[in-house]
């Protein structure tokens, strides 16, 4: 195919998407219900463009394939998802709750009603999440992206505090300043690995502890006075030139709390998906990750790669930090259970690690957070069910093996059933 | 300031810091000793201090709030050692979905059977109210006060160090258990199941982790709260690795971290010196990074730790 097609065609379809995306995820549905669902339409159309362009430029069986394989890698998910949801409902129906009910408050809080706050609770969680996905690529685990959020959080405060620079200036250096603190907070548990092999698994999690009650110093020392009850336990408000735009300053109706922290966290997403299939950096780094030894003969080093994934990884966590400091509270509270690290991991792990999945799930867990909270306002049901619909997903997602045990015992069974028929056949 | 009193209360406190560390670490120990990573501790001791708090309340017996926590921490392991060994699934991963599971069912029970979030009530009587001064032992300067006139789940931790290290060294289940995180294949070979033995190890953590978490709420305090273990399944993993994966080694370093806990906590009630209490507070996590650097190279994990073992089924 023609070469000028192909890139009018990308071009149609990076416009659509981008424009659907902040269609859709600046809306507030309670007004703005048209920009909604023009948002979702325009996305599909941007996918009927890709799957287009891509039939034109492979041919059509190329494109039953590429569909064949799509929906194979979803089944899984959602097949662990519609359980999930199952057994909880069964949970609920147990301990005395409706559970359909409970649903329909949960999506329609989730999906519609509270639609802005899912987007809210989604940007910071596809932050930490690329952060542990990252990692998992150079066989680490970044079960400490808590602390390296903190480090985001405290390093983004403080530079927002006093740097005064026009924002398109000052907020790049407030963004690079907060990646470079997580960045440098995993030096230390990269060292230890590469040195003396000490698991990052304990490290980073001890750290994590460390930066969770630094948090507390920081604010004390920049703002927060525990005499006072104007604000004991937060900071001074950010320079309002350091504040992340909001999607009320371009579209009407949107919600004010609503910053472009989401817009920025997918296109996060989309350089690191970029930076570890098409780039040497990421190569080396799958290649360590998949097989030490085979990466190590093919003169990979595989200290430099550990160095370099436990940092990128601990930089993206700071961006969740970033996110929340400089898009939705402009200032640092003290709050020693954020846990957007901790949720970060399952977010992670229930996109298999896939940079583009995550986000993907983590507007799935956010519209859950969402959902859950509408829902045990207006129908008394624990949100807490919503933690446990959570775990379920996620046991039933990673644990893979369950459905190849469940297709070799079916397919067993088949032949057994055919042999038998041949048997009395015979 | 630092007078006899306060070194013999420093170490006792030690010792009641440390419990909880010693008791995950050694269940961690036999754990990893049959080829299973258990980063699930966190969630087991977690189960195991909500159940034991509950029970204890409701039944107004904390023996039988013990008896929950372990029993509850016993079955919650099961998934670990389901998820791992039969559904081979990596073990770290599986260890990380079941310290989050474990923190929503707490949260979700707790409003469910309490009634609201937060701390759960205190319980009528707590095993604290259980301590007894072993006669004569107890008299000894330090030593008595440390190990002889203590609160029961703490005596029995004293008795489970001693004892799995009997069974780890000297009995043939030990061994076929070590030999399973040794050389799995070779204990196939004679006819001993590694998928048995590895259910076995992590069932056992499971046990203990629970008495950990039953002597988070009910002994070493009235209630349980939301998240009270707060890292420790994470330190005792700190401890089994300084400790070289031995249960006296495992109960050494968990001395250690009860003793940094003990200080932190003198430090930040006195005042020795001025400094925020958070830099207290953070001085274990600190020692433990140090430990696991320091001390990792010396030990030696089992061979076959963290991977799978699958037996190949032959289609019939």
């Amino acid at each position: 195919m023609n070469r000028t097609y192909s890139t009018a065609l990308n071009a149609v379809m990076v416009v659509l998407g981008a424009i659907g995306s902040i269609l859709w995820l600046g809306a507030t549905f309670r007004s703005g219900e048209t920009y909604y669902f023009w948002g979702i339409w325009l996305i599909v159309a941007a996918a009927g463009v890709y799957l287009v362009r891509y039939t034109l430029e492979n041919g059509r069986d190329e494109l039953l394939a590429l569909v064949r394989k799509s929906l194979r890698s979803v089944v899984v998910p959602v097949m662990g998802i519609v359980v999930a949801i199952l057994i909880g409902g069964v949970l609920m129906a147990i301990t005395g709750y409706d559970p359909i009910a409970a649903y329909q408050a949960l999506f329609y809080g989730g999906l519609v009603r509270n639609w802005h706050i899912s987007v809210l609770n989604a940007a910071p969680l596809i932050f930490t999440a690329l952060s542990v996905a990252f990692a998992f690529k150079a066989g680490l685990f970044n079960i400490g992206a808590e602390g390296q959020y903190y480090l985001g959080a405290m390093g983004a405060t403080w530079a927002s505090l006093y740097l005064g620079l026009p924002g398109i200036i000052s907020i790049p250096l407030v963004f690079i300043f907060a990646a470079l603190l997580g960045a440098a907070w995993n030096v230390v548990p990269a060292f230890l690995k590469v040195k003396t092999g000490a698991h990052e698994v304990i490290t980073t999690m001890m750290l994590a502890h460390v930066a969770r009650y630094l948090s507390p110093v920081f604010i004390r020392a920049n703002g927060g006075d525990p005499a006072t009850s104007l604000h004991p336990y937060v900071t001074f408000e950010i320079l309002e030139n350091n504040m992340l735009p909001s999607f009320s300053q371009f579209m009407e109706h949107a919600n004010y709390r609503v910053h472009t922290g989401i817009l920025l966290a997918i296109i996060v997403a989309l350089v690191i998906n970029f930076l570890l299939y098409k780039t040497r950096i990421g190569f080396e780094i799958r290649a360590v990750g998949e097989n030490k030894d085979a990466a190590r003969a093919q003169g990979i080093s595989v200290g430099k790669n550990i160095f370099r994934a436990l940092l990128i990884a601990g930089a993206l966590a700071a961006l969740a930090g970033f996110n929340q400091v400089n898009g939705l509270d402009h200032k640092l509270f003290e709050n020693l259970q954020a846990g957007y690290g901790w949720n970060g991991i399952s977010v992670a792990l229930l996109a298999g690690g896939n940079p583009v999945g995550v986000v993907f799930t983590g507007l799935l867990w956010g519209m859950l957070d969402a959902g859950g909270q509408f829902m045990s306002r207006t129908t008394q049901t624990p949100s807490a069910i919503v933690e446990i619909v959570k775990g379920i997903i996620l046991f039933l997602v990673v644990a893979r093996y369950i459905y190849t045990a469940i297709s070799q015992w079916w397919k067993r069974r088949k032949q057994k059933q055919t042999t038998a028929v041949a048997a009395g056949q015979a | 300031m630092i007078t006899f009193d306060f070194i013999v209360n420093l170490l006792v406190a030690t010792i009641r810091l440390s419990t909880p560390i010693t008791l995950a670490a050694i269940g961690a120990v036999i754990c990893e000793r049959s080829g299973i990573v258990n980063i699930a501790m966190e969630g087991i001791m977690l189960i195991g201090a909500f159940f034991a708090a509950i029970v204890a309340f409701y039944s107004g017996n904390p023996w039988l709030g013990l008896l929950a926590g372990i029993f509850f921490g016993a079955i919650f392991s099961l998934l670990h050692a389901f998820a791992t060994v039969s559904l081979h699934l990596d073990h770290v991963v599986s260890g990380a979905v079941l310290n989050i599971l474990a923190l929503g069912l707490t949260r979700y029970l707790m409003v469910l059977i309490v009634g609201h979030p937060g701390t759960s009530d205190p319980i009528p009587v707590g095993l604290s109210d259980y301590q007894f001064a072993i006669p004569v032992l107890s008299r000894i300067p330090v030593i008595g006060p440390m190990f002889f006139n203590q609160t029961p789940i703490v005596y029995m931790s004293f008795v489970l160090i001693i004892l799995f290290t009997w069974f780890l060294f000297k009995t043939k289940t030990g061994l076929h258990i070590r030999s399973a995180g040794e050389h799995p294949l070779a204990l196939e070979t004679i006819g001993v199941s590694v998928y048995k033995m590895r259910y076995l190890g992590v069932l056992v953590s499971g046990m203990v982790g629970g008495l950990a978490g039953a002597y988070l709420s009910i002994e070493n305090n009235v209630s349980f709260t939301e998240g009270m273990t707060n890292g420790r399944g994470f330190i005792a993993m700190a401890a089994m690795i300084s400790g070289g994966w031995h249960p006296v080694g495992a109960f050494l370093a968990a001395l250690f971290f009860g003793f940094a806990d003990a200080l932190q906590v003198r430090f930040q009630v006195f005042k020795i010196v001025d400094l925020p209490e958070e830099v207290f507070i953070i001085f274990p996590y600190v020692l433990t990074v140090i430990a696991v650097a320091g001390l990792v190279r010396k030990s030696r994990p089992p061979k076959a730790v963290g991977t799978d073992f699958m037996i190949e089924r032959s289609e019939d």
